[in-house]
């Protein structure tokens, strides 16, 4: 889908994203992308300045670029890319702030999200692994319902002080 | 007409024997007649075949049909057949696989792939767009299917290559083996992976980059963005995606159709330990899926603890849970996940091995085969050690192991008392969903093309639901509706799920089709061709000298009525099924024998058929 908006054809090697799957040494898929660094290493590396940012988006611009694929090498996480067919290295736009990508993901593996908000499921995670939760049951119209929640603690920290 | 899109028009034909490739244009009429995939090869199989073939003979050729939606921008458009004479049946087989690997064949700008002749030694095909190259697979000689997969990207160099393999079984010719692509997905049914090993041929790796040709892409992706929200909008979607067709183990032990002991019961007591639930509380580990489907319908497991800990497979789904669980009396969900670790690692059929298995500890515990005929191991329900040692046997050929791997066949000319306990059509084990309460099940088993397959008729829920008050009339015509239906989504190359689980409308499908190839169809039009397919493949079987009387279920369901559950006492008449395959085949315009009318070829544009099915009418 990407491709089909970005190339106009149906070839997923030319989409601005890929999946990376490995297996089964380790077993992980991965959605490579790139993450608009604040301090583009593509844009560093970029021997003719054509690799800018505006408004939060990296972006090659083609009449500068030689299609030397430095860039391509610099990006710490591999997420500009190249196809023969293309005349120089393309990467994620944002489509506009819109990325199509994370709106049609069924399982919620890409998500657009503001950049403060990065994180937060790092500290979600944390709170819930929560050493001291405690649990109530209760009922509610006839069925038996459990509410967790966390003690508050007295010494303020998290371990056990007998 | 000619098509603007949906095709490259390029089959890659590659003989092993003369170590020669060449590129065939295919004609816009043979394109759209046959459609892809499935129909693809069943006519290629028909053109090149004669009626002495031998399966595993260097002239038997192995057609590799993704179809033309695969690789598009549209739910589930990742499957791709294998279609050849079939070594367990020795007549016509395919089987098909979901993921990547037929959308990279086709990104190579190949539609198709038909492999011939014998290697002189091991070896692997690999396809980098137009460079191919037959190389040496010596040193992968006797690995497993996951793990060749794994080197072989290694070897060549790029982790995105896609890669389709056999294990030695399939390197042993066993006749249940299976061809494994995506690290555990399988072509599993027919013997497919023993083709490959009759020509020497390991592996087959691919790496495209070319685009595929859609006639209107607008038009494609306007259609698609409506049917992918509709799916996810499905009050099943959510559920589909945590279980897949695990959730079926619930749905079949409770509606009395889940095979146990070897399907002398229909009802397993145990199904709560080994169903959906279970999988997706204690194993499951991230979701899988194909190429573009929303539904990612498969799961990956582990096992964490115990003697299997460590196992790590995408999969079981329902067939596998079922064969290795219920039907050999295993209600350990680790012992599940082995079973399936190991078929898939050596390259045999879940549905066969399964079967096979539970044959054989039947047999044993009633006492028609001895503990010398079964390498002195006392064979007994849910013994799982001795059941894993078992798939280790069958795949290497060892002991008892070799006769199995013989197949269906190969077991009856060992101990032909064996023959009324084995549930199999033309020498094709059963699916796991038993047929003793719907007789259309039966007679879509009976009369499916490549043996007692679910894949091309699963009327059973109809059945169920409808209960006793419709006509045998009614019955025939949708067990050949089906037949019909199913197909077709292999020969467009995409997965019919979505519209079995998720009540997907499958006139999209004809708009799908038409968006690609920028010539408008109706679904009524693709049936047709679809219908066209199948009256092929029956005259492919009729020229390998299939008969009417080859067109019956696995005795089990006249003989042994269900034992327990909701349809305990129940059984088939075969009076009642003779009558309903003859009503069969005259709504299919076939003779009493089975055999296609003249008429009905020519309607179905197969006038060059006609005279091999003449030659059989008059008995030669």
């Amino acid at each position: 889908m990407c491709a089909i908006s970005h190339a106009g054809v149906n070839n997923p090697k030319k989409a601005n994203i890929r999946v990376i799957s490995l297996y089964p040494h380790p077993v992980i898929k991965m959605p490579i992308v790139c993450e608009q660094c604040k301090k583009p290493k593509c844009r560093d590396a970029c021997p003719t300045d054509a690799i800018v940012k505006n408004d939060g988006v990296v972006t090659i611009l083609e009449d500068r670029c030689i299609s030397c694929h430095a860039c391509v090498n610099a990006c710490p996480i591999g997420a500009i890319f190249v196809h023969e067919d293309i005349e120089i290295p393309f990467k994620c736009d944002m489509c506009g702030g819109k990325p199509k990508c994370a709106a049609s993901c069924p399982k919620k593996a890409i998500l657009y999200v503001p950049e403060h908000t990065q994180g937060q499921a790092h500290r979600l995670g944390a709170a819930l692994k929560y050493a001291h939760m405690q649990e109530v049951e209760y009922y509610e119209h006839g069925i038996k319902k459990k509410l967790r929640y966390a003690e508050i603690e007295t010494g303020g920290t998290r371990g056990d002080s007998e | 007409m000619s098509p603007e899109g949906g095709y490259h028009k390029k089959i890659l034909h590659v003989d092993l024997t003369e170590c020669k490739t060449h590129v065939e244009t295919v004609s816009d009429e043979f394109a759209l007649k046959y459609i892809g995939g499935r129909g693809w090869g069943a006519r290629l199989v028909w053109e090149h075949m004669k009626d002495d073939i031998d399966p595993l003979g260097p002239d038997n050729i192995i057609v590799i049909a993704p179809g033309p939606l695969s690789g598009l921008y549209l739910p589930a458009a990742g499957k791709t057949s294998f279609c050849s004479i079939s070594p367990a049946t020795g007549i016509y087989g395919d089987s098909n696989l979901g993921g990547m690997f037929g959308v990279e064949l086709r990104m190579t700008g190949f539609d198709a792939a038909v492999i011939t002749g014998k290697a002189p030694e091991l070896s692997y095909l690999w396809i980098d767009d137009d460079d191919i190259q037959i190389k040496s697979a010596v040193k992968y000689r006797n690995m497993g299917s996951i793990e060749t997969e794994h080197l072989l990207r290694e070897d060549i160099g790029d982790e995105t290559v896609k890669v389709a393999t056999i294990g030695p079984a399939g390197e042993k010719l066993v006749k249940m083996a299976c061809i494994t692509a995506d690290w555990g997905r399988n072509a599993g049914r027919t013997g497919m992976g023993a083709v490959l090993g009759s020509k020497n041929l390991k592996a087959i790796a691919i790496r495209g980059t070319k685009d595929l040709p859609v006639a209107d892409l607008p038009r494609l992706t306007r259609i698609s963005d409506k049917a992918y929200r509709k799916l996810r909008q499905h009050n099943l979607f959510e559920f589909w995606q945590r279980q897949g067709l695990m959730s079926v183990i619930d749905y079949a032990n409770a509606s009395g159709i889940i095979p146990t002991h070897n399907f002398m019961d229909a009802h397993f007591d145990k199904a709560e330990e080994i169903n959906g639930d279970v999988m997706e509380l204690n194993y499951k580990i991230g979701d899988a899926a194909c190429y573009s489907c929303p539904m990612a319908c498969s799961n990956v497991n582990l096992v964490k603890d115990g003697k299997y800990a460590g196992t790590v497979i995408e999969g079981p789904e329902y067939e596998t849970a079922a064969m290795f669980g219920s039907n050999v009396g295993i209600s350990d969900f680790d012992a599940i996940l082995r079973a399936n670790y190991l078929c898939d690692e050596y390259g045999i059929d879940t549905i066969s091995a399964g079967s096979l298995i539970s044959v054989m500890i039947e047999a044993y515990e009633k006492g028609l085969v001895s503990l010398e005929d079964v390498d002195g191991v006392a064979l007994k329900w849910g013994d799982d050690d001795a059941i894993m040692d078992m798939i280790r046997k069958i795949a290497f050929r060892e002991g008892v192991g070799d006769t199995l791997a013989d197949g269906v066949f190969g077991v009856i000319k060992r101990w032909p008392q064996l023959a009324p306990l084995i549930s199999h059509v033309k020498g094709l084990e059963q699916s796991a969903y038993d047929a003793r309460i719907a007789i259309t099940m039966a007679l879509g088993y009976a009369t499916s093309d490549i043996g007692a397959h679910h894949a091309r008729a699963w009327p059973i829920a109809k059945e169920l639901e409808m209960g006793s008050n419709w006509s045998l009339e009614e019955k025939a015509d949708l067990v050949i509706y089906h037949q019909t239906v199913r197909p077709l989504f292999d020969m467009l190359g995409v997965c019919r799920l979505p519209w079995i689980e998720l009540g997907f409308d499958e006139n999209t499908y004809a708009e799908f089709y038409s968006a690609a190839t920028g010539i408008e169809f109706t679904l009524e039009e693709l049936l047709k061709r679809s219908d066209a397919v199948y009256n092929l493949t029956r005259a492919i079987n009729i020229r390998l000298g299939l008969t009417r009387a080859d067109d019956k279920p696995p005795e089990r369901v006249f003989n042994d009525p269900i034992k327990t559950g909701p349809h305990a006492g129940k059984a088939l008449s075969r009076d009642e099924f003779d009558k309903i395959l003859d009503i069969y085949y005259q709504r299919r315009g076939w003779d009493n024998d089975g055999i296609p009318t003249n008429e009905t070829l020519r309607e179905n544009g197969l006038e060059d058929v006609i005279e091999y099915m003449e030659q059989k009418r008059a008995g030669k």
